[in-house]
């Protein structure tokens, strides 16, 4: 049973992860049918880019922390929406797909080539150690993590939800066109999803790279499972992409205890295909809806 | 016409490679309503939408008061005293019927102080808007739908509505109703171009009718005339109009 509890807290660490990521994906999808396949090098690479203002720059590590996020919002929140989104949504949903791939491979080679090959530590902010609760060894890291990562998401519903911006964003994603007949700036509220997602991921890489180690290759299997997340979620808004991000980190976290390391990746997928044939709007989605 | 509120001169336009206004020119009368009338398809919420900067013009003109507003954004017609209410369903079934309303609000300039005041009148104009306030707008009838989207469209004092077929799906009496609201704000002085399949209720309680046909204007002139007028009424008015007589 302890044994159970901490797996249990482990993989809802790791799924709050998979959550940020998923948010940010269905948020760009909403405002701008952006299939993101890089998403999960969206995750990997601000920890790189942080390592490697401290290493040329020689930057202390919280100055290089705040450069770059900053910088990879700049360069993957709005310079992607510019030179990659914008020109090729114009040929359609699915040449804008395969061009998010091309990006994948190539931020994942250019950090290889780039920064290094070998898996990286990466500085925690949160505390590491381990306590005991009641027999069961808890690790503060893990809880440091889905509390910062939930209150990351609660802050996010608020301000979609409960600020007038939010809802300009809401309305932009929902019925863009009635939307610009309101005269609601949907271009500058697309532009602002882009931010956030970008922003979203930067949070998600400074909070699991201490754990997973900084390496070019992590975004394979975080991009995957958050791309499982949305789609287990219903791929339409922030509730969904929560719990289908804890999901699938709590079913990849039992897997790998109960079943098998080696085929752990092959359980959320399996729960994948049955979603797709039981549910294919998806836990919390609405067939045919858009929204944030 | 002395003065009109609006001119459309030679516009032509279209989606994409098909043009679908061939060269739409009419004036529109200060202080009336004007119902536009036409078969499916003839461009009616195409022209709507040129005047309202959605539609890429490849030629001429559009005057609001004299000003040549041609490519002007939604935003800045909004801001000029422009509002249109689109074909259908216009409202965002997940927000609630406040935050819909507020959405009204969101092209005020800084000097419209009253706007609180203004969002609480308009919910006050319907009871049943009032008491779903803070509801999901799924939740209103398509009647109260639409009586949200004009309240909403009345935020911004505008003078000048383009309303697309605001009848669809409403109940005669409901309709009667939506009309009456479009003849209180005209007695108040703003300026109605409507568009209407309804178009035997609709010209009755116009000022003036427009037939509009494969993108150009084929008629235009006091509603009383289009609506007795035996071409039209046979293509638009159903054989019925010699009973009514
Ligand atoms: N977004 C669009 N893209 C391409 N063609 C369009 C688009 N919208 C309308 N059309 C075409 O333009 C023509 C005029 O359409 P419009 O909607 O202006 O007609 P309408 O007079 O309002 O008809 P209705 O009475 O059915 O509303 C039609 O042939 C229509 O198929
Ligand atoms: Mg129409």
């Amino acid at each position: 049973m302890a044994e159970f509890i901490a797996y249990l807290i482990a993989g809802l660490a790791t799924g709050a992860i998979y959550a940020l990521a998923a948010i940010g994906f269905t948020l760009v999808w909403q405002t701008s049918q952006t299939i993101n396949f890089a998403q999960g090098e969206f995750v990997m690479l601000p920890a790189i880019l942080i390592l490697a203002m401290v290493g040329f720059l020689g930057a202390p590590f919280w100055l290089a922390t705040v450069l770059g996020i900053a910088l990879f919002v700049l360069l993957f929140g709005w310079g992607f929406k510019i030179v990659i989104v914008d020109p090729m949504i114009r040929h359609g949903v699915l040449p804008l797909a395969i061009a998010t791939m091309a990006l994948a491979i190539i931020m994942k080679e250019g950090a290889k080539d780039g920064f290094s090959a070998e898996a990286q530590n990466f500085p925690s902010f949160l505390p590491v150690q381990t306590i005991s609760l009641g027999g069961v060894s808890i690790s503060l890291q893990h809880i440091a993590i889905i509390l910062v990562a939930c209150a990351a998401i609660g802050g996010l519903q608020w301000f979609v939800t409960r600020t007038k911006t939010g809802r300009q964003m809401q309305a932009a994603a929902q019925n863009p066109n009635v939307a610009l007949v309101l005269g609601i700036p949907v271009a500058r509220m697309v532009m602002l999803t882009f931010l956030i997602n970008a922003g979203l991921a930067a949070l998600a890489s400074v909070l699991i790279s201490p754990i997973y180690l900084a390496k070019f290759s992590n975004g394979e299997v975080i991009g995957l499972f958050a791309f499982i997340a949305a789609i287990v979620g219903g791929f339409n808004q922030v509730r969904g992409a929560l719990a289908g991000g804890l999901i699938v980190g709590v079913i990849d976290s039992l897997a790998a205890a109960y079943i098998s390391t080696s085929y752990r990746l092959a359980v959320p997928l399996v729960l994948l295909v049955i979603i797709i044939l039981v549910k294919p709007e998806g836990l919390f989605g609405r067939k045919e809806e858009r929204r944030v | 016409m002395d003065n009109p509120i609006l001119e459309l001169d030679e516009v032509v336009g279209g989606y994409g490679r098909i043009t679908i206004l061939h060269g739409t020119s009419f004036r529109v009368r200060r202080g009336a309503i004007i119902t536009i009338i036409g078969p499916n398809g003839a461009g009616k919420s195409t022209v709507f939408k040129a005047i309202f900067g959605l539609l890429n013009l490849s030629s001429g003109t559009i005057r609001f008061n004299g000003t040549d507003i041609t490519g002007w954004s939604p935003r800045r017609l909004l801001e000029a005293g422009i509002v249109y209410v689109p074909q259908g369903r216009n409202i965002f079934p997940e927000l609630s019927v406040r935050h819909n309303l507020e959405f009204g609000a969101v092209a005020a300039g800084p000097d419209i102080t009253d706007m609180p005041a203004r969002i609480e009148a308009a919910l006050d104009r319907f009871p049943s808007l009032r008491q779903k306030a803070d509801q999901q707008a799924s939740t209103l009838s398509g009647g109260q739908q639409k009586q949200l989207e004009i309240m909403r469209g009345l935020l911004l004092d505008p003078k000048l509505i383009l309303i697309d077929e605001p009848s669809i799906g409403l109940s005669p009496l409901l309709v009667q109703e939506t009309f009456g609201i479009l003849t209180d704000l005209r007695n108040r002085g703003v300026t109605i171009l409507m568009v209407e399949q309804n178009a035997r209720s609709a010209l009755e309680m116009s000022d003036e009718g427009l037939v509009l046909e494969l993108g150009r204007t084929r008629m235009q002139g006091p509603a009383r005339e289009i609506l007795h007028d035996p071409r039209v009424a046979q293509l638009f008015l159903g054989g019925a109009m010699a009973e009514v007589e």
